[in-house]
């Protein structure tokens, strides 16, 4: 069982040091200078009493790691994965019941979808014709048609989502992934969020909050820029070669084996010796595995890598997928366009189009490429936006927020694969059969990874905290 | 774990008054008490729109229950036993979530929170029956769905029956709840300050002041002695570091160490508490508390443009040792004092600079959230309480009660802290327009000149886009002609060539493919499929498709001379041609076929968007930079609340009882009421009751927080936690007479400063001669046994390395960060335009929440949304980084190199003056050869690098090894 530490929270940073990776200090000496070369694709073996080091489930985990294919903006629901005949019925008329207490605009009538659905595999679930190659797919996915969150604005409900709160700032689910299983490769970080948004909660969307610093998500870059140039922040030295920066390090190495024995063991400053050691070879590292040249000419087009139009999101989801073969615990890509998002109060046809012309090839090379692999079975993959929208128009061919009832997606990881579970009303704007609060998807995501949301516990200014708060039910019914 | 949770919940009660951090028992309970009994049930629970007056509940508790029949029996075993186990005893059985246990009658009569859960033989009026109707939006159980209708029938037939219930168990427990107001006062927080009597240690060396007394007498009564005086040459970089936040100069140090004496100590402390960087120091440390920053973070980031002005005051007030007293009124009521200033206006900035949810459409409940952020963050900054918690319901350990919450509220919801105009959904912050002397109207045209640069910027896209579609509009059948020469899953590159030889745009054909695959049963695009699937050839494909949509669009668009019936041959019979109308709307539509992609990027060529950006950024950059009005965050009076009902479970929308303004009961220090203004909020009142030198909390929270500022751990090591949970003081006899003497000294904070820095315990030395026994005894240093060596916080590094290398700029005050006031930090570009290139101190670069200076952010800067006493000192890799690689270390590195060739020729004098400079002392002879080698090692590498002039391979090494000196840890640890 996990539990807070006993330790106050200083004494627990000072003794333990180094994140990112990790090490813990003594006997990674001599490992570290066995290890020149930086290691990739093969985890580094993480020191056991490290606070990054694995650690164990509270029952047997049915996911190893999580990518979370976080689509901002809030992508529509009854145009992509949640079908409703009688709002094709009874587009033009007013929604039959009444609209929740507050909204987020004003709202017209009932606006049908502009999309058919169809139904694909064996399970022969729907999905709407905006989904082409995902909809190859459906027998994998298991699709969540209840869920509900709380706040109507995109700051709101993206904290809500990643933190579980919307209201103060609060640790974000890679982060308790992170401080509940710790790293299987400690070259690296152990969560990393690619191209994440600034906007809307920005970096308390990967904080780590009053978590240790190590559970923090690594950022490589930001939504302005394109993927094919992002990287960690000062992770190459312009002005020196690599040699002359190895010299460099054997001098500050020197120095401060000195200036430790002048001043006593101390676990803080031999942790940092190590910081640099794997400062180094993570300049190394992370670079290398961000460099898709490595893969295949087949596996780049399976992503979409070679068309413009699914070249970014393409190579967002194929770094993800050489992060989690690496060791990376808790993996984020983001789909957010500097212009509209999936956010389209108005000309949700042309926006919705374009929004999943750009992930939906990508999106399905990435499960097919999972699963060739053999790394579905044990990746958790989560499909979604921050919430749904709303049946009713905004204006004349747009739709509003709608957190009161959306759909995500997740697949292998333990799910059932070709499944629907829960259901909104005919209409598609409450969830109401099997409702999924944001909290019970993240309680449901913890026991899939073998976390018990109920134990995993922080204490913090004389609290015990959970992401989950004082809620969060998991969905049985959708564990395989 | 529920099981056990009763029973340790007794043992709690009779565990708190130890220390139990670290028992095993005290985690159980505390995990276990807080995940079931924490409040705030998302949404489903809390929300009741009709509280349950409390005759209700008299009535409920009190009605005679017939036995229940036979069949009445049957029927609640069959039709609602099974129900409620199934559907409500998860949450509502031991766990009682909202108080409600439904798991006995009695449970189910007294009900949770929102009151009684039924009233028998009234369904319509019960609450159990509310909630599973699924009527109210904002009160419905089960939360997972709602029950099959059979379901809700019986249940409601089973309460208009008057609830038979056989169930005879009693509730096992009631939630628990804190401490009582009585057993509170009992701790040690909570009582009155003493004034102990200084310990006699006999005449000892060490005790040059009391405060030496307090700590030896613990020392020795452990078998401790003190480390030995720390040398001159540490002492100074302690004292410099610690009071300005970096170090002395060579010079400087050579001074000291060669006349140092008690009274050139006395001297130097004084002269550095006199210094402008004392407040830049300090100041910087009361800004942790307050959680400054220059930007609004959570949902909506828009720049707080005026923060500013309470930075500035900030130091101001620390450099001119304003009392702490006066300093805690002026924040929390300056805007209310008899002799209000501008400046005591700026200082009530301290309780709008919370994070807050600008964009959230529940008004009422922004309000609430907002007085929350403000209680809670008073709580914690001048008292030591986490007071958050007792939003929802009593405080689990302290003797906090939700009433005492409220009246605290009703004084906070007296006040004005929203301003009264907003940018769409966004609310703004209420202001204060300052005396400038400026002329209000010339901000009216610096606001016109902004929204036209907007506005011109925006109507040369919209242009450029009407343009476009124009463009496209025109070679509609050529869009529907290249488009039969493509599939759905062709990559653009494809699309491109095809589009490149219509003369078309590539990213309007790749739409206009998917939008006549969406409407293949629309009756303008049908034909096109026909055409599609009639002929597999190219040309011919094209032929039939002019000959169909060219009249069509031709006449369309007016021109009536192409039109006539086409002529399709054989295969096309059957074509129906659309109504020309319908072909109209197709061209017109804005997200039709021809739809421009919306994304500038996307949809202009590079001229095009090249032009579109310099508009946007000339408007962007010409907003930045122009004035603001001049104004100060602020809060103000608004109309009075005398009284605020308690909100059951933090929820607006569930209103209780009423409590009137009035302070926390366990703390209070007189029986006697306070008289609150009628026309006034009461903060002034609050703030000079919590100022007062009988509050058990303040004086001893602030000096337990400058103690830590210069030891680098609080007597008390949660600064702000001085409740139940908190840790205990390790010496509760010195911080009281600390306290005491605090008071005394009229609040002063250079005076309690001088007082520590005067002492014997603050000059020892960070090295102790017998450590490893010491460490037996006292592993943590609790006692004070030797300095406790703290890493560098990240303005000291930043500032340090500037100032060493010559580069520190000493600028003070005044607006900094490069946004207008409300301006957004980030939109949804994400772009980040905020810049930390300035060389002025750390205490003015711009503190972004949601994206803190990576610098700050690595180097355990405080999350500034919370207060926070007590930084963090985090070891991770990135660390590395940064020293290793950023612009910042390699350009100060660079300089320090350059003024090193420059004042010697000679390499060891060189070494000399950069660890003189670096880390204040000479470097040994050991150390002058490594650094002598290490430059000539890397200038023979560059040798070898064919076309590398020799002397970039000097400075390069020289370069390189003050950026060692900068990374090493004798720089990063001070002792």
């Amino acid at each position: 069982m996990l539990t807070s530490p006993l330790r106050s929270r200083r004494s627990v940073l000072r003794d333990s040091a180094v994140g990112f990776g990790h090490l813990a200090f003594l006997h990674l000496l001599q490992q570290n200078r066995a290890a020149a070369d930086p290691v990739i694709n093969q985890a580094a073996a993480v020191s056991p009493d490290g606070p990054l080091s694995p650690k164990p489930t509270h029952f047997s985990a049915r996911a190893k790691r999580v990518v979370f294919l976080f689509m901002k903006g809030g992508p529509s629901h009854v145009d992509t994965f949640d079908p409703k005949p009688l709002l094709d019925r009874d587009h033009g008329k007013p929604l039959p019941f009444d609209l929740p207490r507050v909204t987020f605009a004003k709202q017209g009538n009932l606006l049908r979808s502009p999309w058919r659905f169809k139904q694909h595999g064996e399970s022969g679930l729907p999905v709407s014709e905006l989904f082409p190659n995902v909809a190859k797919h459906m027998d994998d996915l298991c699709v969540l048609r209840s869920l509900h969150g709380t706040n109507p604005a995109h700051g709101g409900a993206l904290l809500k989502l990643h933190t579980g709160s919307d209201q103060f700032v609060r640790p974000s689910l890679g982060s308790w992934l992170t401080y509940g299983l710790g790293t299987e490769n400690e070259n690296l970080p152990a969560f990393v969020t690619i191209c994440p948004t600034l906007a809307h909660g920005g970096v308390n969307n990967w904080g780590a909050a009053f978590l240790p610093a190590h559970c923090q998500g690594t950022p490589i870059g930001n939504a302005s820029l394109n993927a094919s140039s992002v990287g960690v922040k000062h992770i190459r030295n312009q002005r020196i070669d690599l040699r002359n920066q190895r010299q460099q390090l054997d001098l500050i190495r020197s120095m401060n084996q000195d200036h430790l024995e002048s001043v006593g063991s101390n676990a803080a400053l031999e942790g940092r010796l190590d910081s640099f050691e794997l400062a180094y070879r993570m300049q190394a590292s992370m670079p290398e595995l961000q460099d898709l040249t490595r893969e295949t000419a087949v596996t780049q087009r399976m992503y979409g890598i070679e068309d413009p139009v699914t070249e970014d999101f393409g190579r967002q989801c194929l770094m993800a997928r050489r992060f989690l073969e690496s060791g990376v615990r808790f993996v984020q890509v983001t789909h957010s366009d500097s212009e509209v998002q999936w956010d389209q109060h108005g000309n949700l046809y042309a926006g919705h189009t374009k929004n999943a012309a750009e992930v939906d090839k990508p999106i399905a090379g990435f499960l097919q490429d999972l699963k060739s692999r053999g790394l579905l079975e044990d990746t958790l993959v989560i499909w979604g936006g921050e919430f749904g929208r709303t049946p009713t128009a905004q204006g004349n061919n747009g739709r509003d927020h709608n957190p009161h009832g959306f759909t995500m997606w997740m697949a292998g990881g333990g799910v059932k694969g070709g499944y629907a579970y829960g259901a909104t009303d005919d209409y598609g704007y409450y969830a109401a059969e099997n409702k999924m609060h944001v909290h019970d998807l993240h309680a449901t995501i913890l026991h899939l990874m073998g976390l018990d949301h109920q134990r995993l516990t922080y204490r913090y200014a004389g609290r015990d905290f959970r992401l989950t708060d004082v809620a969060g039910q998991v969905a049985d019914d959708i564990l395989a | 774990m529920y099981f056990y949770l009763p029973i340790l919940l007794r043992s709690l009660r009779t565990q708190i008054s130890l220390d139990f951090e670290g028992s095993d028992l005290s985690t159980v309970v505390q995990s276990s008490i807080d995940l079931s009994l924490r409040l705030l049930f998302y949404g489903c629970l809390i929300s009741l729109a009709r509280p349950l007056a409390a005759e209700d509940l008299n009535t409920a508790n009190h009605i005679e229950m017939k036995a229940p029949s036979p069949e009445q029996l049957e029927f609640f075993e069959k039709q609602i036993r099974p129900v409620l186990v199934e559907h409500c005893y998860e949450c509502h059985s031991e766990r009682a979530d909202g108080g409600l246990q439904l798991d006995s009658r009695e449970g189910l009569l007294r009900g949770g929170d929102s009151g009684a859960a039924l009233i028998p033989g009234n369904s319509a009026a019960s609450l159990l029956i509310e909630a599973i109707r699924y009527q109210n939006l904002d009160f419905q159980m089960p939360p997972q769905g709602k029950l099959d209708p059979a379901q809700i029938a019986a249940l409601e037939k089973w309460v208009a029956m008057g609830a038979p219930d056989p169930r005879e168990e009693t509730i096992a427990a009631r939630l628990p709840v804190g401490m009582s107001t009585e057993e509170g006062r009992e701790f040690w927080s909570f009582q009155p300050v003493s004034n102990p009597v200084v310990p006699d240690v006999g005449g000892h060396a060490f005790v040059k002041n009391p405060i030496d007394a307090f700590v030896l007498k613990r020392l020795l009564d452990q078998g401790l002695q003190p480390a030995p005086p720390a040398q001159p040459r540490t002492l100074i970089r302690r004292l410099y570091m610690n009071l300005t936040g970096v170090p002395p100069t060579p010079e400087q140090v050579d001074n000291f160490v060669s006349n140092a004496s008690p009274r050139s100590t006395q001297a130097l402390i004084d002269q550095l508490l006199h210094s402008p960087s004392y407040g830049e120091r300090w100041g910087r440390h009361w800004l942790d508390v307050a959680r400054y920053a220059d930007s609004n973070g959570l949902d909506e980031n828009l720049a707080f443009g005026n923060a500013w002005r309470y930075r500035d005051y900030v130091i101001n007030a620390f450099n001119a040792d304003r009392p702490f007293n006066r300093f805690l009124i002026e924040q929390l009521a300056g805007d209310l004092l008899a002799d209000v200033t501008e400046e005591t206006k700026i200082a009530t900035g301290f309780l709008v600079l919370g994070a807050k949810v600008l964009a959230e459409p529940d008004r009422e409940k922004l309000t609430m959230d907002t007085i929350d952020e403000q209680i809670d963050t008073t709580g914690k900054v001048f008292m030591g309480m986490s007071l958050g918690c007792v939003r929802c319901h009593d405080h689990k350990f302290d003797p906090i009660k939700q009433s005492d919450y409220y009246a605290l509220a009703a004084i906070f919801k007296s006040t004005k802290t929203f301003g009264d105009s907003n940018t769409g959904a966004i609310k703004h912050w209420h202001e204060y327009v300052l005396e400038s002397g400026d002329n209000l109207n010339d901000f009216k045209v610096i606001e016109a000149e902004i929204a036209r640069l907007k506005k011109e910027a925006s109507d040369w896209k919209n242009s450029a886009m009407a343009k476009l579609r124009v463009a496209a509009n025109q070679k509609a059948t050529e869009y529907l002609i290249a488009s039969t020469e493509f599939g759905l899953a062709d990559s653009l590159v494809r699309i491109t060539e095809v589009a490149d030889r219509y003369g078309l745009h590539p990213r309007i054909l790749h739409h206009c493919r998917r939008h006549l695959e969406f409407n293949q049963q629309h009756a303008v695009f049908k034909p096109w499929h026909q055409v599609q699937q009639s002929y597999s050839d190219t040309s011919l494909r094209a032929d039939a498709i002019q000959k169909i949509y060219g009249p069509l669009f031709a006449a369309a668009v007016g021109d009536k001379t192409g039109r006539q019936s086409p002529d399709v041959g054989p295969m096309l019979k059957s074509v129906v041609l659309p109504d020309s109308m319908l072909v109209a709307a197709a061209l017109e539509d804005r997200s039709g076929f021809l739809t421009i992609p919306p994304k500038p990027e996307f949809a202009f060529d590079d001229e095009t968007l090249a032009e579109y950006n310099r508009r946007m950024e000339a408007a962007r950059i010409y907003e930045s930079k122009a004035r603001d009005v001049p104004a100060a965050m602020g809060v103000a009076d608004d109309a009075v609340l005398a009284r605020l009902p308690i909100h059951v479970r933090g929820s607006h929308l569930n209103l209780g009882e009423e409590v009137g303004r009035d302070f926390p009961e366990v703390m209070r220090n007189s029986t006697v009421r306070p008289v609150f203004p009628r026309h006034q909020s009461g903060r002034l009142e609050f703030a000079r009751w919590m100022a007062s030198t009988q509050h058990p909390l303040t004086a001893r929270v602030y000096v337990n927080r400058v103690w830590r500022w210069h030891f680098g751990e609080g007597l008390a090591r949660t600064t702000e936690n001085f409740g139940v949970l908190g840790d205990r003081p390790s010496h509760p006899e010195l911080l009281d007479w600390l306290a005491h003497w605090f008071m005394e000294s009229g609040w002063s904070t250079k005076d309690l400063n001088r007082l520590i820095l005067d002492s014997n315990t603050y000059r020892m030395s960070a090295l102790h001669p017998q450590e490893s026994g010491a460490r037996k005894i006292d592993p943590d240093n609790r006692l004070l046994w030797k300095f406790r060596m703290q890493r560098l916080e990240p303005e000291q590094i930043r500032d340090s390395i500037l100032a060493i290398s010559g580069r520190l700029e000493r600028t003070m005050a005044g607006k900094t960060v490069p946004l207008r006031n409300r301006q957004f930090v980030f939109n949804h570009t994400s772009v980040d335009h905020t810049r930390y290139d300035s060389l002025r101190r750390a205490v003015y670069l711009p503190v972004i929440r949601n994206n803190l200076y990576t610098m700050f952010e690595q180097f355990d800067f405080p999350d500034p949304t919370m207060p926070t006493g007590d930084r963090s000192e985090t070891v991770v890799a990135p660390q590395a980084l940064l020293l290793m690689n950023s612009d910042l270390v390699l350009d100060s590195a660079d300089a320090l190199a350059q003024s090193l060739l420059q004042l010697s020729a000679s390499d060891a004098s060189r070494v000399d003056i950069a660890y003189q400079r670096v880390l204040g002392r000479h470097p040994n002879e050991r150390e002058s050869r490594r650094a002598i080698d290490f430059v000539a090692q890397i200038r023979s590498g560059a040798r070898l690098n064919a076309g590398a002039v020799d002397g970039q391979g000097i400075s390069k090494g020289w370069s390189l090894f003050c950026q060692s000196l900068f990374a090493s840890n004798e720089f990063m640890y001070q002792r």
